[in-house]
């Protein structure tokens, strides 16, 4: 509606004109143009202003002001076009390469486009104050105009703020539209200078400061004398910093200012925030880097009060009220102050733009400091316990940013690639695996990230075959584990869990056992619902205490199987000592006991009990031998007397089964195939014939034993135990500790210098290639030496008398020579589990070979299944479906199967 | 060549006909229920008749069977082997 009315009264306007006034029109509307061309291209020459006026004076009267309103700007912006934005971007086209340029000699650049900003922005700021002035004038005759009109003053502010604002908006978006790619790259470089230039003074500044105070506490006697002197110096300097930092930032400021007058408000802003950011994290590399021995969270936080800070407030306060929402809110203080009420002595009244930088610089040195660690939190846990500070600092960036899932994410790529692996030992996994569940258990009290980010592991352990050893070995060795009893101070993980439950225990007590109401409420105020990502299916409760131990036994599947492979390397242990000192071993039992109740570990109870009693016995038939030898001297010609032989008398149905050689006996009387023996290590075959003069000691060792605890008889395991044995010869004599088959053998040699290897056997009893396994060990001793007989089967092993290669052994007199039996070529005492079991499978084998005769082929589960449902009697099959797995690839790799595709096969 | 220390393993066993203890079905070797060590904790005692049973095995037993108390394997009356 308004336009069509204007548009009558300019046809009103239109009837009234006369030749007089087109022609008054013509020339004066020529005459503002020409001095407009003048004004505005004209350097700075204000001299034709008076005609200027003139001029727009009378075409406003003619009512043509719109007209002049629009030609004056649209001149205006082509002058702007023309000379300002052209020369501006010059300055910077050298500059466009900036980019690629960035990453070498970036200082020089640094400084010269400082420069280069500050010219051009100067340049630009004289040409817009110019151009301003003529837009004044012409605002200045258009007023003029006015006030004769209407006789008084009319939104004459209006008016001018229209232009004005009109013009602004001209400039910025010429700018806008012409802007070249590189110039936001430029503004960043320009911050990133400026405050690594002020944060070089700032620390500077700190140093200064930290310096004095050092000096302050140093010669606090001399106090007195010189106080007044150095504060001189001291507050002289600190003005001096101060002046410069003041400079600086207002230096800053006013390219912020001149900026943000061309319209790059919120490109300025990009530019600072990213330099700020970058400096920051920079900062945050640098403090935190590979150094997890400290925490960093606290200075980074200190820097960023003192540095970026410190610059934004300033920047803020000098920049003032031109932008709305950081004026000074003393009035209004938002929520968010609180946080920083002690912020900054220098900061007095924090405005809400400035806790808003605060929050997000935070959470940004969160957020990086975060990132930095969780990407490093694989070598972090590898040295945990020194690393606990950093382990703090990633708990509470993880409390403010909440970015979990991303910590179990890395966690679990760099597990996968670095841990689990053919080349880890599984020792080293479970440590790891011990060092990641305390180190999460401090991140993350609740246990669910612990969770998932133990899963890989536990699922790759229960694919190696010695993760139970391994586990058993850590548990329970650490203090006097080893029975030489060197110097192993470490204390086992068991008795560190120990530790660590008698803790948890007092708080759990507190928890359960609260009756003051008081305290329930209490506890029930701080309840805090499970993460998000807590698998509901597994309750909250059991969550509470994250139970090591119970991690580690659900890596097994369940105690019992750990307590079994505990169970045989104990007896193995008790086995080979030959004092009966089992402190160590009481002492891991009854930690044990502790854990997995006193009922499962009743053999192992059983175990102990008998070396104590044989302890006992053992004594009491010394004493018994001692008193008859003093009365009578019976056995006085055969030189050995009882003293030499100590018994560990057993209870055998409570130690692991360790002698199957009478079954052996057995199968080879029905001629089973030699190749059996894979199922009875050839250890449990020897029926072990010791020296006559030993076997004498036996048998009256035993006959004692008879006599003692009467209707119990010894039955001796011969091929078990340890002996100490001295070799003499002429130069040298040497302290052997072997097993009994090797004394078994040396001593042979006492009467006969040379054997044959088959009449030898014969005379300790074990079979002939057990034998010449053996006895490599007095030949790799030097003390036996091997020749082939007349017969090639035959070999022929003869004492060497005259030590030529002694060298070996450091070769002289007193040499103790120690072996533990155990460690000879891997051999054992005791049937290992796995080996129990295969002895156990085998009867199997048969029904297995059976079904896949009918059945053709068979998954692992069928097998598994049909198994269960027809073996129910004598013996039942009570195997699990991974002991029938291992069995399996055990015939496979017999080639009495053939595993395609996941089916088993019968080989043809 | 001197033997300095043989130290030599052994089990014992109890010097019994049978294996197991015909009251509880344990072996002698071991102990009967209520004990936990076996040994001299939970003896063997033979009876009149012979036969052998964990000595609180039997002890239960022949209390339970007032007021004569018979063999539990042959039904002759208990007497314990002086």
């Amino acid at each position: 509606m308004e336009e069509s009315t204007s548009l009558v009264c300019n046809l009103g306007i239109l009837e009234k004109l006369n030749d007089n006034s087109i022609q008054e029109i013509i020339k004066s509307y020529g005459g503002f143009c020409t001095t407009t061309e003048s004004l505005l291209n004209g350097a700075g020459d204000l001299s034709v202003g008076p005609e200027f006026v003139l001029h727009v004076h009378s075409l406003c009267k003619h009512g043509l002001q719109s007209l002049v309103c629009d030609h004056f700007l649209l001149s205006l912006e082509q002058a702007f076009e023309k000379i300002g934005v052209t020369n501006f971007w010059r300055h910077f086209d050298s500059y466009s390469k900036v980019g690629v340029l960035q990453k070498n000699n970036s200082s020089i650049y640094d400084d010269e486009v400082q420069l280069v900003l500050c010219k051009a922005l100067e340049e630009m700021a004289l040409e817009k104050q110019y151009q301003e002035k003529c837009l004044f004038m012409l605002v200045h005759a258009l007023q003029l105009h006015k006030e004769s009109m209407f006789e008084g003053k009319q939104n004459a502010d209006s008016e001018r703020a229209h232009l004005f604002a009109k013009y602004q908006l001209m400039v910025s978006s010429v700018l806008m539209a012409s802007l070249p790619l590189h110039f936001p790259d430029i503004l960043h470089r320009y911050f990133k200078g400026k405050l690594e230039e002020l944060s070089r003074i700032m620390d500077g500044d700190l140093e200064g400061k930290n310096e004095f105070q050092d000096k302050d506490s140093m010669d606090l006697d001399e106090k007195g004398k010189h106080r007044t002197g150095e504060m001189d110096i001291d507050e002289s300097y600190n003005h001096g910093k101060f002046s410069e930092k003041n400079k600086l930032v207002k230096h800053i400021g006013k390219v912020v200012r001149d900026l943000r007058s061309l319209g790059f408000t919120s490109m300025t802003e990009n530019a600072y925030a990213s330099a700020i950011f970058s400096l920051l994290k920079a900062k945050v590399h640098n403090l935190a880097g590979e150094d997890y021995r400290n925490s960093v969270l606290e200075s980074i936080k200190g820097w960023i009060k003192v540095v970026p800070l410190q610059f934004l407030n300033a920047l803020l306060a000098y920049l003032g009220d031109s932008i709305g929402y950081d004026t000074p809110s003393s009035g209004l203080k938002s929520p968010l102050a609180s946080h920083l009420s002690s912020c900054s002595s220098e900061i007095d009244t924090p405005s809400e733009g400035l806790i808003r930088w605060q929050l997000r610089l935070e959470y940004f040195a969160y957020e990086t400091l975060q990132d930095l660690r969780i990407a490093k939190l694989f070598e972090i846990i590898v040295d945990y316990p020194e690393s606990s500070p950093a382990i703090e600092d990633l708990k509470q960036c993880l409390e403010y940013t909440g970015q979990h899932s991303k910590l179990v994410e890395s966690f679990i790529s760099a597990l996968k690639y670095r841990l689990l692996t053919a080349g880890a030992s599984t020792n080293d996994i479970l440590h790891q695996y011990v060092s990641t569940i305390k180190a999460l258990r401090t991140i993350d009290p609740t246990g669910v990230f612990l969770e998932a980010v133990g899963e890989p592991i536990r699922d790759y352990l229960r694919g190696r075959k010695d993760t139970i050893k391994c586990i058993v070995t850590m548990l329970t060795d650490g203090t006097g584990g080893n029975p030489n009893g060197s110097a192993n101070t470490g204390d086992s993980l068991l008795e560190e869990l120990n530790r660590d439950e008698e803790n948890q225990e007092i708080a759990g007590i507190d928890d359960d056992f609260n009756s003051d109401d008081k305290q329930a409420w209490i506890n029930a105020a701080c309840w805090e619902p499970d993460p998000v990502e807590a698998d509901p299916l597994k309750g909250s409760r059991n969550r509470r205490k994250v139970d090591i131990l119970g991690m580690i036994v659900s890596i097994i599947g369940s105690k019992d199987q750990l307590v079994n492979e505990y169970r045989v390397m104990l007896a193995e242990k008790l086995l080979n000592k030959s004092d009966y000192d089992i402190d160590s071993e009481i002492r891991t039992l009854e930690l044990l006991k502790i854990h997995f109740g006193e009922s499962s570990m009743q053999k192992c109870e059983i175990m102990l009990n008998d070396l104590i009693d044989s302890k006992r016995t053992n004594t009491n038939i010394k004493l018994t031998a001692a008193k008859q030898s003093q009365t009578g001297a019976e056995l006085g010609e055969d030189a050995v007397s009882l003293d030499i032989l100590d018994a560990t008398i057993i209870s055998s149905n409570f130690w692991p089964p360790m002698q199957i050689w009478h079954l052996w006996h057995v199968l080879e009387a029905q001629g089973a195939s030699r190749h059996h023996s894979m199922w009875f290590p050839e250890f449990q075959d020897e029926a072990l014939i010791v020296p006559e003069p030993v076997d004498k000691l036996f048998s009256d060792y035993a006959k004692r034993f008879n006599e003692i605890k009467t209707p119990r008889k010894l039955l001796w395991k011969k091929n078990l135990g340890t002996v100490k044995l001295e070799l003499q010869f002429d130069d040298r004599t040497t302290l052997y500790t072997v097993a009994p088959l090797h004394a078994a053998i040396i001593m042979q040699f006492q009467e006969q210098k040379s054997w044959t290897s088959k009449n030898l056997a014969a005379a300790v009893g074990v079979p002939e290639d057990v034998l010449n396994r053996r006895i490599n060990f007095w030949i790799s001793k030097g003390i036996l030496s091997e020749s082939v007989g007349t017969d090639s089967n035959d070999h022929i092993y003869t004492l060497v008398e005259g030590m030529v290669d002694s060298s070996k052994n450091g070769g002289n007199s007193g040499s103790c020579e120690e072996l533990l039996v155990g460690d000879d070529e891997g051999e054992s005492t005791v049937a290992s589990v796995e080996d129990q079991i295969r002895n156990e499978m085998t009867v199997y084998e048969k029904f297995i070979l059976g079904m896949l005769t009918n059945f053709g082929s068979m998954a692992l589960d069928r097998i598994h299944n049909t198994l269960k449902m027809f073996c129910v009697a004598d013996p039942p099959y009570d195997k699990s479906l991974q002991q029938l797995q291992s069995f399996l690839s055990g015939l496979v790799s017999e080639e009495k199967l053939e595993l395609r595709d996941g089916m088993y096969f019968l080989k043809k | 060549m001197i033997l300095f220390r043989w130290h030599a393993v052994a089990s014992w066993t109890w010097d019994a006909q049978d294996e197991t203890c015909g009251i509880c079905r344990m072996a002698f070797d071991g102990c009967c229920p209520d004990c936990k060590l076996p040994g001299d904790d939970c003896p063997l005692i033979w009876g009149a008749c012979n036969h052998a049973f964990h000595l609180h095995c039997i002890l239960k037993w022949v209390n339970s069977q007032t007021p004569q108390a018979h063999c539990p394997m042959c039904r002759r009356e208990w007497q314990f082997k002086g």
